[in-house]
């Protein structure tokens, strides 16, 4: 019993990190706002750091590596808000396919692949997949609030549990992200923004509502983890704690918009303040994957329907008998 | 991360489990907060120290069995999943334990950690004064260096279980001429000594769970000071991350409450407000997150990891769940909220969520919480600095 990271995947967390802050500021989001959203030299740079290869097992050119590794790179995804279909394509799919041309494909960063599914009214990034997994989109554009996101209507949608739950762990890593970031840059702005003669984070009442944040983002994040690790290794309840972690994830990172946009004031509520992108990726993903009210209904029969025994020596499989 | 327990930690729980299902109270005990109760839970404490459970992860020298924080989690896991009864001397075990550990000298450690693991020594905190609550350094309550002694005079407040206990561990001044965090010392004071006064506070449940205590020249020997004169604002903290980060208020008391809470839900699903029915829910995602985040705490401090101000994030989010939990129970308990006892038996919600509304306020209320992690966690501009 060890919940704490390897020195591998702290590096690999850190190296990610620091490669989008060097190459995918906000000042890419809006030049990309203005250019259609998608840039194929942003996607070379993914490939040619590997995320494209993360979980592509290493016989089809991939790193072979697992779901922490997924959702540590997601988090980073979401912190940076990259728009690219990085996220659905390599850290999703790949557990999803079997063909091993066409992991290989993803691995190069060759074949990009769309999610169909019917809890979603829409397959993102559809235009450009060279494969759509679930069922297919038809060519209409549908506009999000999220000016980055670009979603089709769906032609076509089986209802598939093992994407759903590789999707949900994945759209609740990148809520987390966003959270952390619109938590950083009101915290920023709040140190900067001076009012009564001294910078505005020195009042109790700002304090408060980011402390707040920060508290709601610190216990999503190991839910999250533990729904990494029981995905990844089969467990039988994997599903109930992907739930609890996008639900965590979800709620935590709406707080953090909801109070980020009201520590901005009214530049909050400009289109000129790089908070919107941030902030309209987290309406974005609250929805996306089952929305609250679809996990709240699984946790709802897993814990009062009692499909899984709860208790003070239930967080991890045990193996003993429940009593 | 391997979040699987080794076939010894299985075993572990397997003999924890054993154990408590032969020895705890088949009934649940009068509450901790009254005279009759505390005795009670003293007893439990002593039978507990005959299996050797007083403290399990102190060194055998001491009285426990030397064991890591996993295992202290799996320990508590079972104790809390047998309904076995809160610890009277949470106080001494929790908080002044570790404390001695780390800034205790060979021989006090020897002097009290061992009868604290017997349960032979019930402690009382004696930190707040009528003028020094959330403004812990404000503290004047003063001990005068005479000899190879310090006489003590002044007044401590909301001293939990001082009325009951044996012993306390405060904050005293020990330099005149000092001001706010300097100048305070770490003493530890029996409660019958000469000069000593309680006087019991009743609480909002009626019973006296905490008192004040009056020191008139109470004489105690320089050897009951932990770590140097002048240095217990440090040692102070250091208790106070003991308490609001890893150990007083472990997960498995949380779970267990929400594992009855689901118990109580299914009983009054009828009667229930359709929002009762996400509230329960919620109380039991956030135990469990609860839960994994001190699973990911042990890690990191068995890694040699320190805990830092991110024990205030923790200390806000268990007072705040169990607060909403208790919340939750009285709804569904609609018009029988009230009742003290409930079908021939004390209402435990009714005594939990007014247990539970002392929570935010004591370890340092939730804004002051709040405060250390905007200024010490994001780097907010500290308070009065603007």
């Amino acid at each position: 019993m060890n919940f704490a990271f390897t020195d591998e995947q702290i590096e690999l967390r850190d190296g990610v990190r620091a490669y989008l802050e060097g190459t995918h500021g906000a000042e890419v989001l809006r030049r990309l706002d203005t250019e259609g959203g998608r840039d194929p030299v942003i996607w070379r740079g993914l490939v040619e750091m590997g995320l494209t290869a993360l979980i592509v097992p290493e016989a089809q050119g991939g790193l072979g590596l697992g779901l922490i590794e997924a959702a540590l790179v997601a988090v980073e995804l979401g912190r940076a808000d990259v728009s690219e279909p990085v996220a659905d394509s390599a850290l999703v799919a790949p557990r999803l396919i079997a063909d091993e041309a066409q992991l290989a494909a993803i691995a190069a960063g060759e074949l990009k692949v769309a999610l169909a599914h019917p809890v979603n009214p829409w397959v993102a990034d559809a235009d450009q997949a060279g494969l759509v997994l679930g069922g297919s989109a038809t060519g209409e554009r549908l506009e999000s609030a999220d000016p980055l996101r670009r979603l089709f209507a769906v032609a076509r949608a089986e209802a598939d549990a093992r994407m759903l739950d590789h999707a949900a762990l994945i759209a609740a890593a990148q809520l987390v992200g966003a959270g952390e970031r619109m938590l950083t840059l009101a915290t920023d702005y709040a140190k900067d923004r001076e009012q009564f003669g001294q910078a505005i984070g020195g009042f109790q009442a700002i304090k408060h509502h980011l402390a707040s944040v920060a508290v709601a983002l610190e216990f999503a994040r190991p839910a999250l983890w533990r729904a990494a690790y029981a995905l990844e290794n089969g467990h039988e309840r994997a599903g109930v704690h992907v739930s609890h972690a996008k639900l965590a994830a979800t709620d935590a990172a709406v707080q953090a918009a909801e109070t980020a946009i009201q520590v901005h004031g009214a530049m909050g509520y400009t289109y000129e303040v790089d908070l919107h992108y941030w902030m309209k990726r987290a309406w974005a993903l609250a929805g996306a994957w089952g929305d609250r009210a679809f996990h709240l209904r699984r946790l709802d029969d897993a814990v009062i329907g009692g499909a899984m025994a709860i208790g003070p020596d239930q967080s991890f499989e045990t193996g003993m008998t429940h009593g | 991360m391997d979040l699987t327990y080794t076939p010894e930690q299985q075993a572990f729980r397997a003999e924890v489990r054993a154990w408590m299902e032969a020895h705890v109270p088949k009934e649940p005990l009068l509450t901790l907060e009254g005279r009759a109760g505390f005795d009670a839970h003293v007893e439990w404490e002593r039978t507990l120290a005959g299996g050797n459970w007083g403290m399990v992860t102190w060194p055998e020298a001491y009285g426990g069995r030397g064991l890591d924080l996993i295992r202290w989690l799996i320990f508590e896991e079972e104790y809390y999943r047998a309904g076995a009864p809160l610890r009277a001397n949470q106080n001494g075990i929790f908080l002044l334990g570790p404390t001695v550990m780390e800034f205790g000298t060979d021989e006090q450690k020897a002097r009290f950690l061992t009868p604290m693991a017997k349960g032979e020594i019930m402690w009382a905190q004696a930190w707040s004064e009528p003028n020094a609550g959330s403004d812990m350094a404000a503290i004047r309550s003063r001990a005068v260096r005479d000899g190879d002694d310090y006489v003590i005079s002044g007044q401590k407040t909301w001293s939990s279980r001082a009325a009951f206990a044996d012993w306390c561990f405060g904050l005293f001044r020990t330099d005149p001429e000092s001001r706010r965090h300097k100048g305070l010392s770490f003493i530890l004071v029996p409660l019958d000594a000469p000069g000593v006064t309680i006087r019991p506070i009743r609480q909002l449940h009626g019973e006296t769970g905490f008192a004040e205590i009056f020191f008139d020249e109470v004489r105690v020997p320089a050897a009951n000071r932990i770590a140097g004169e002048g240095e217990g604002w440090n040692v102070a903290m250091a208790t106070a991350g003991f308490e609001r980060g890893l150990m007083l208020r472990s997960p498995a008391r949380f779970q267990a409450a929400a594992k009855r809470l689901v118990d109580l839900y299914r009983a009054h699903q009828r009667d229930a407000a359709p929002s009762a029915r996400e509230a329960v829910i919620k109380a039991w995602a956030e135990a469990e997150a609860y839960a994994l985040n001190t699973y990911k705490v042990a890690s990191t401090v068995m890694a040699g990891g320190k805990i830092g101000a991110e024990a205030s994030l923790n200390k806000i989010f268990w007072s705040e769940l169990d607060r909403a939990l208790h919340r939750t129970a009285m709804s569904l308990l609609g018009a029988a909220a009230e009742l003290k006892e409930v079908g021939g038996r004390v209402n435990q919600w009714l005594e939990g969520y007014i247990f539970s509304l002392s929570g935010p306020i004591y370890a340092g209320s939730n804004e002051i919480q709040r405060n250390i992690i905007a200024e010490r966690l994001l780097g907010l501009p500290r308070l009065g600095a603007g």
